[in-house]
Order: C-alpha cells, then sequence, then structure tokens
C-alpha cells in the first residue's frame, strides 16, 4: 500500500482546518482513501493546530504516526512538529513567516515556496497563501491539477468565476514551482467514495433508523451532532438546543414516553449530569439512546483530545440496577450501521442504549464506501396503539421475557402512569403506604426481577454481544474496543508483514457481554489489551465477564490518537517480553 | 386509528388510594385539576399529568389520564419533551415548592421563555414535607423548621416575578382554601396556548404551622374585580411583588400576568407540521440524499 501522511500547522484562524478538508475532498475525488484527524486546542484564536490528512491507495485505519509532507505555515510548526517529522519529510514553508535553520541538515527536503507573496500577487488575499501550499502538496503525492480545478469549480463557482480563477492560478503557480515535484506517484482508483467524520456518520445512522428527537447542550468533541441535527430539522426530526443536560436527557425520556424515537448527546461532563435521568429511564422503561462521546478526564480534563475512560462510567451509571446496551462503534462506517439499528434494540428491549464515541472517532475524517440504508428496519418492539378489551392496561406487565406491552399517550384504552417510584403492572406506587407490606415486597421483587429478566432475553435473541475475531490461527491478539480497534487492525497487518501473527479481537457491544461465547473465544490465547486509558477496563470487563484476566497491555492516556504504526511498535515490545 | 374512548364518560379520578394527610392542601389541587379538566370536557386518553418528587408529586396518580411522575425538579423538561413529541396532548405540570423553585428552577426559566404550551401548577407550601419538614425556597425569613431551627436567614424567592419575567405567559396564584376560583385559574392556564403557571397556596398541616389555612384567608384578596390589567407587564410585576414590600399583610390571588405569544411548537419547523409522533419516519430515498452530501 502506498500512503502518505500530511500535516498541515499553525495557528487557529490561519484556515488549517478547511486546507486540510481541501486537502482530502481533492484526494477523495481522485479516488484515494483518505483518512483525517485534527490536533486542536480550547481556544479560539491563536495557539497551535494541526490537521493531519493521510492519503493512500487502499483503506486507511489511522491518521500515522510520521510526518510526510509538512505545510508549516508559522514558526512554531517548525517547533512543536519537527519531532514528529518522519524520515526523509518534505516541509514546505514560506521564508518570509518561517525559518528552518533548526531542521537544516537532518535529511528533511526543505522546500521553500513564497507562498503569501504568490496569494497576494494573484489575489490580493494573504489566507490564500493556503492554496498555493496545497498547490504543492498535490504535486508531490502526484494528483492532477485538474482534479482540484473540478473541486474548486464545484466549491466556490457560486462566490464568482474570480475566485474560482484566483484559487487555480495560485495552486498552478505553486504546483510548477521550483524544486516542486512528484515524489509519491500514489494512484486513486477512481471510485467516488464518501468522506464524512465520526459524528456525521452517526448522525445519519440514526436518522435512518428513525430519530425524530435530539436534545443536548454543546459539548466537544459530541457538539457534532448536535450541529447535524441542528442543520436537518427540515428533514422531519426535532432538535432542541437545552439549558443544560439535566433536560437533555430528562426531555428525551419524555419524547420517549411520548412515543418518538429520542435521544441525547454529550461528553463525559455532561453525562454526569445525565446519570439522574437515565435510571429514570431505566426504571420507567424508556427507549432512548444516550451518546457519550468521550474526551481527556476526569472533570473539564482535555477538552479537545481523545480518551476511553469512561467506559465503566457508562455501564454502571446511576444508582440501582436496570438494563442497558453499551455500544462502541469501531469505525465511521461502523458508526452508520449501529446508528441505525440503537432504536430497535432500545425498542425492542425497552431500556436505554449507550452509545460512547470518542473525540478520535467523532471527529476523524475516513472514506468509506457506503452505507446501504435499503436493509435498515425499524422495529419498534412490543408497541400497543390501542386497547379495546375494556380491562386497564398493564405498561408494566409481568411476562416471561420481562418485556412489557407499550403505550403511547393519546392512544386511547392504554392510560398509564410512568413513575421514578417503584410501581406496579399499571404504573401505581408501590414505594409509598404499600412498601414493606409482605404483597408488595414481593411485587417489588417481582417487578424487579421482570425487568432485569431482559437481559436474559436480549442475549438469547440478539447475536451482538460477543466480539469479533480476525485471524483465528494467529498468535497473538491485540484485544480492544471502539475507535480503538482500526489503529489496532493496522497495527495488527504492519506486525504480520514483520512476520508476527497477530490478530484482532474487538467489542462494539460491550454490555451485556455474552459471557460463554466470549470465554471461548479469548480462553488459551495470547491476548494484548490495548485501550485508551489507565486502568485497562476493557480488560476489567472482559475479567469480570468470563475470569479471564489480559495481564499484557497497551495503555494510553495522552490524550492523543493512536495509530497503527504507533501501536505496532509498543505492540511489539510486548510480544518480546510477553507475560504468560 | 379511532379515537372512540373505552370509557364515553370520562372519569379522570383514578381508583388508587390518596397519599395526602388529612387536611392536605394538594387535596383542593386535586379537586381543581378535575373541576377543569372535566369542565373542559377532556379525553382523558389526551390528557397526561407530569410530576416531580414531593408530596404534590404524587398528583398523576390520583387520575386515570396518561402520567408521568418524573425526578425531583425534571418535571419541567420531562414535560417539555413529551409536548414535543405530541402537541395534541394537555400536558399538566403537578409539583411542589421545592420541586419546581429550588432543585427545578433552572428549567422554569427556561420552559418560560420558550413558551412550552402546558399548564404547571405548584403546590407552593413553603416547606420541603415529604422529608419532614426543612426550609423551602419559598420559606419566609425566620421560619423555623428543621434545618432552620433557629429561624431562616435567607430571602424567599418571588416565583411570580421569576415567571413573569422569564417570559411565561399566563401566570396566576391561588388558594386551596378557594376551591371554585382555582379550578378557574387552572383551566384559563390550560385555555391558555402557551407556558401558564398557577402558583397554588397549598398549606401544609403538618409540617407547616406558620403559613395555615387561616393565615392565607385572613390575607388573600382577589385581583379581579381590583382593575388590575393583566396585560400590563409593569403592572403584573408590580403586583408580584407587593408581598415582598408590604410583609405578606395583603397577598394577591388571581391572574398576573397573560400575555398572546406563539408556542414554542407553533414556530418550531418540524412541529408545524404536526405532532411529531405522528410523522413519519424518513424515507430511504432522503437518507440517500443526504449521503451524496458527504462525496
Amino acid at each position: 500500500m502506498k500512503n502518505v501522511s500530511i500535516r498541515i500547522a499553525g495557528a487557529n484562524g490561519d484556515g488549517v482546518e478547511s486546507s486540510g478538508a481541501l486537502i482530502m475532498k481533492v484526494a477523495s475525488k481522485s479516488g484515494l482513501h483518505v483518512f483525517g484527524y485534527r490536533g486542536y486546542q480550547s481556544i479560539i484564536r491563536g495557539g497551535h493546530v494541526w490537521y493531519q490528512v493521510r492519503l493512500g491507495d487502499e483503506k486507511l485505519y489511522s491518521h500515522g504516526k510520521d510526518i510526510d509532507i509538512l505545510i508549516a505555515l508559522n514558526q512554531e510548526s517548525i517547533k512543536y512538529q519537527k519531532s514528529h517529522l518522519g524520515k526523509n519529510a518534505i516541509v514546505i514553508y514560506d521564508p518570509s513567516k518561517v525559518n528552518t535553520d533548526e531542521i537544516e541538515g537532518k535529511g528533511f527536503r526543505l522546500v521553500k515556496i513564497p507562498l503569501l507573496d504568490i496569494a497576494i500577487k494573484v489575489s490580493g488575499d494573504p489566507i490564500m497563501r493556503n492554496v498555493a501550499a496545497i498547490g504543492a502538496t498535490l504535486k508531490f503525492v502526484g494528483i492532477d491539477l485538474e482534479v482540484f480545478k473540478g473541486v474548486v469549480k464545484d466549491m466556490w463557482l457560486r462566490k464568482g468565476e474570480k475566485v474560482v480563477k484566483d484559487n487555480i492560478d495560485i495552486a498552478t503557480t505553486a504546483y510548477n514551482y521550483e524544486g516542486v515535484s512528484t515524489v509519491f506517484g500514489i494512484n486513486g482508483d477512481g471510485k467516488q467514495r464518501y468522506t464524512m467524520d465520526g459524528n456525521t456518520a452517526f448522525s445519519i445512522g440514526t436518522f435512518a433508523g428513525g430519530c425524530k428527537f435530539y436534545s443536548a447542550y454543546p459539548m466537544t468533541p459530541a457538539s457534532g451532532i448536535l450541529h447535524w441535527y441542528a442543520a436537518h430539522q427540515n428533514k422531519g426530526v426535532l432538535f432542541k438546543q437545552t439549558e443544560d443536560e439535566l433536560a437533555a436527557m430528562n426531555m428525551a425520556v419524555g419524547a420517549s414516553v411520548g412515543g418518538v424515537r429520542a435521544m441525547c448527546g454529550t461528553s463525559g461532563g455532561g453525562f454526569s449530569l445525565m446519570v439522574e435521568g437515565l435510571g429514570f429511564a431505566g426504571m420507567v422503561e424508556a427507549p432512548v439512546v444516550v451518546v457519550d462521546s468521550q474526551r481527556t478526564g476526569p472533570s473539564t480534563g482535555l477538552p479537545t483530545k481523545t480518551e476511553q475512560a469512561d467506559l465503566l462510567f457508562v455501564m454502571h451509571a446511576s444508582q440501582g440496577e436496570f438494563p442497558r446496551i453499551v455500544v462502541a462503534p469501531r469505525s465511521v462506517e461502523e458508526c452508520l450501521a449501529i446508528g441505525a439499528e440503537v432504536f430497535n434494540l432500545a425498542e425492542r428491549y425497552q431500556c436505554p442504549v449507550l452509545v460512547l464515541l470518542d473525540l478520535y472517532l467523532s471527529e476523524r475524517i475516513e472514506s468509506i464506501d457506503g452505507f446501504n440504508v435499503d436493509p435498515v428496519t425499524i422495529d419498534r418492539g412490543k408497541l400497543v396503539t390501542s386497547n379495546t378489551t375494556g380491562e386497564r392496561f398493564k405498561r408494566y406487565e409481568i411476562t416471561e421475557d420481562g418485556i412489557s406491552p407499550r403505550g403511547i399517550p393519546g392512544n386511547p384504552g392504554t392510560e398509564f402512569i410512568a413513575p421514578s417510584d417503584e410501581h406496579n403492572e399499571y404504573g401505581d406506587l408501590i414505594s409509598d403506604s404499600l412498601s414493606g407490606i409482605d404483597e408488595y415486597v414481593e411485587l417489588r421483587r417481582q417487578m424487579h426481577a421482570k425487568r432485569m429478566r431482559k437481559i436474559e432475553t436480549m442475549l438469547k435473541n440478539e447475536k451482538i454481544f460477543v466480539p469479533e475475531i480476525s485471524d483465528p490461527s494467529a498468535e497473538y491478539f491485540l484485544v480492544t474496543f471502539g475507535s480503538t480497534t482500526e489503529p489496532v487492525e493496522e497495527a495488527a497487518k504492519i506486525l504480520s508483514e514483520r512476520g508476527m501473527k497477530v490478530g484482532v479481537i474487538s467489542f462494539n457491544y460491550i454490555m451485556p457481554m455474552d459471557s460463554d461465547k466470549t470465554r471461548s473465544m479469548l480462553q488459551g490465547k495470547k491476548l494484548i489489551d490495548v485501550e485508551c486509558n489507565y486502568t485497562a477496563q476493557l480488560a476489567q470487563v472482559i475479567k469480570t465477564n468470563t475470569g479471564i484476566e489480559i495481564k499484557n497491555r497497551i495503555l494510553r492516556y495522552d490524550g492523543e490518537a493512536v495509530t497503527g504504526d504507533d501501536l505496532a511498535e509498543s505492540a511489539e515490545e510486548v510480544i518480546k517480553n510477553f507475560k504468560g | 386509528m379511532a379515537t372512540i374512548n373505552v370509557n364515553p364518560k370520562p372519569t379522570y379520578a383514578s381508583t388508587n388510594k390518596h397519599v395526602w394527610c388529612p387536611g392536605c392542601g394538594d387535596y383542593g389541587v386535586f379537586a381543581g385539576i378535575t373541576k377543569a379538566i372535566t369542565d373542559l370536557g377532556l379525553d382523558r386518553s389526551k390528557v397526561a399529568i407530569v410530576s416531580g418528587i414531593g408530596c404534590s408529586s404524587a398528583m398523576p396518580h390520583a387520575f386515570s389520564t396518561y402520567g408521568i411522575h418524573s425526578l425531583h425538579g425534571r418535571l419541567v423538561p420531562v414535560a417539555t419533551g413529551l409536548k414535543l413529541a405530541n402537541d395534541e396532548l394537555t400536558v399538566i405540570g403537578t409539583g411542589g415548592d421545592g420541586d419546581g423553585y429550588g432543585i427545578g428552577v433552572g428549567h422554569l426559566v427556561h420552559a418560560a421563555r420558550r413558551n412550552i404550551d402546558m399548564t404547571y401548577v405548584v403546590m407552593n407550601n413553603e416547606i420541603y414535607g415529604l422529608t419532614t419538614g426543612q426550609a423551602s425556597p419559598t420559606s419566609f425569613i425566620g421560619a423555623k423548621t428543621k434545618s432552620t431551627p433557629f429561624g431562616s436567614i435567607e430571602t424567599p424567592e418571588n416565583p411570580l416575578a421569576v415567571a413573569i419575567s422569564s417570559g411565561a405567559t399566563y401566570v396566576a396564584r391561588a388558594f386551596s382554601g378557594e376551591p371554585a376560583h382555582m379550578a378557574d385559574m387552572i383551566k384559563n392556564g390550560i385555555q391558555h396556548k402557551g407556558f401558564s403557571i398557577i402558583d397554588v397556596f397549598s398549606p401544609c398541616v403538618t409540617f407547616n404551622n406558620f403559613n395555615t389555612y387561616d393565615w392565607y384567608r385572613s390575607r388573600v384578596y382577589k385581583l379581579e374585580g381590583t382593575g388590575h390589567d393583566a396585560s400590563n407587564k409593569i403592572k403584573a410585576l408590580e403586583k408580584a411583588i407587593e408581598t415582598d414590600t408590604n410583609a405578606w399583610e395583603k397577598v394577591p390571588i388571581g391572574l398576573f400576568y397573560k400575555e398572546d405569544r406563539p408556542t414554542y411548537s407553533s414556530l418550531d419547523m418540524t412541529e408545524k407540521n404536526g405532532p411529531l409522533v405522528k410523522q413519519p419516519m424518513p424515507t430511504k430515498d432522503v437518507v440517500k440524499e443526504i449521503m451524496e452530501e458527504y462525496r
């Protein structure tokens, strides 16, 4: 596989992100696979930000550890990025802005282009220097300038011919500039793929799955979902920005009891506020979907950095016990598929479904082949729209599978109360004057057991609660979940190319876990746990469910997104010193 | 789907035993809500009573309508979500002063400014009853409670002033000792399109021996007939803060403020097309079209 990692670095407000997006768009149009990731700070102007775009002729699983091409928009970009430069890296810079003394004579190819000068001469607009840098980059990668011209026309024609011409002239000048030549020569297959980030994919997936209501308070890195739903209100969904996450959660429960597919989303800090409402949803058996896009914690932590440290939190959030499903999509593509399925699970089992994303998945951009929406079905479970028996409706009827018929306010005959207190089959309280009386002690036992039985039912009826194994004949297995899966798959591939037999066992649905099937998959294998937290939370969950302790671990908690090559190095080290 | 009621002559009461202490003001509120919805002839399957936590929050269980008995302080967002899901429902919030003016007061402000079309009846007894008698946000300075054994040193909240200045479009006060007047306030609140709040003095006969029926009876007077102009926001605020300036010598009840302003649902671009719950799931073609935006 041929691939190249390009990093654009500068200050907030320099157009770093839009430049990365443009490169990805052009590359994608030329049929290359792309993977984008943004390194940014909790600051609106200034600071040091970068955008890494990796382009390849095969599917990419991470943004790549080492930089092949650096576009250094300011001096800090040299200072902070020099340690990330790969062997023979190309550094594109404007000598009027950037001095490269500190990286001279280290084998890097330093390409001096008067970016600002070119931009101002053609357009008079200094920000267009980025277009010059992109022009040169395209030449180094080996992308035909004609593709760029087409993209620019699509994007900017509405702003007038001059804007398009300026873009093309500036890019062309840099493309043909002295010292700029094709180095990587990566050819696309001409296939037009879709490119999007995880938040967008999850939004589209849940939309396709019938989400009608999304309530949220802005919080990085979940805000992308908020922006998507806000922008698509004209498609028959109701988006509600709330005063806080307490309201976001409780509105979603209210809407869910009201009969619509309702979701709320946030990051860990906001999820902390949602916890009480989550338990409420568990008690009234409201099918809600709750998204926690994790960032580096605890507390405010690193708002613009990633982590997978909320796993145990979402699994155990709230007092008391109730059934819940916890799922961590493993890729942008899976955000679409799982997004389309979560409401079916929520409504089938009348329980909250918790979706664990993280900054690395929410904000990574991947090219994907597509989303097959045709097989998406809507299963509303035991929804009852009328009751003409004349008997009072038992919303919380004790059933063998634990799932009760569900009525919707507004429909005749299915009237009930949804109470956060313990209740009987009708929803009448047994918490106040009846609690502790023998008959109601027994009823409490039965009501709680009814709810909890849904866990057995879902384990029996669904095939999703086991991890996936990539290559059962491998000698070592990297065990992981969620967003870290793709970099881990890349690492396994790199190690296999080096002659090691390394497979991957990855989890998306984590709770409940089919203990027997998971145990028989893991048993007797040489396992290496890979996750982005300090306490090996997935390994803890595996141990609790299967009794298997994974002693070999690669744990990251520096906030930075892992890459395949980076994990391969660590895994090689662990394999060398493997603890039996 | 046909909307034939199972029970053609709706009786709104459930068969549940009431949980309130003998003499509790909340019985009066139950009677007031019952009279209001009976007078309006509402279909009980189209009524949802949403409460928080506290003595007064047992209210949904007294009715045979739909209901949600939610969390302490969260009845307003739960009711908002339910109303946004189905604009055809008559949503009545029933809670107490601790619930609505203490732990949940943040939501009150936002539901008011959004003008969510719901009716919020707050049974205000200036005490925490279900937790056996601690000071509430409306307890008076000097009130001796279990949490203020030496007398409260906090100025009580003025919920009507909060509601009016937050943008509520129907703001009234009633008293459990004046049941017919209260039923009117509630009925008018239900009929009002927008966020209606009725603060009801609902005496706690067990834990508040200061703000008693007699105490109120000797103080309340009805705004109706005083020439109060409920369409004038400044005048409404003046009336709302009257008790702050006259040491509760005279206490106005009745309609303080009323304004016609479009409801949230009438402005929301999705709800404009009818109740959300009745809107179809997206077609596969719409999803495919959206996907193309990302190619």
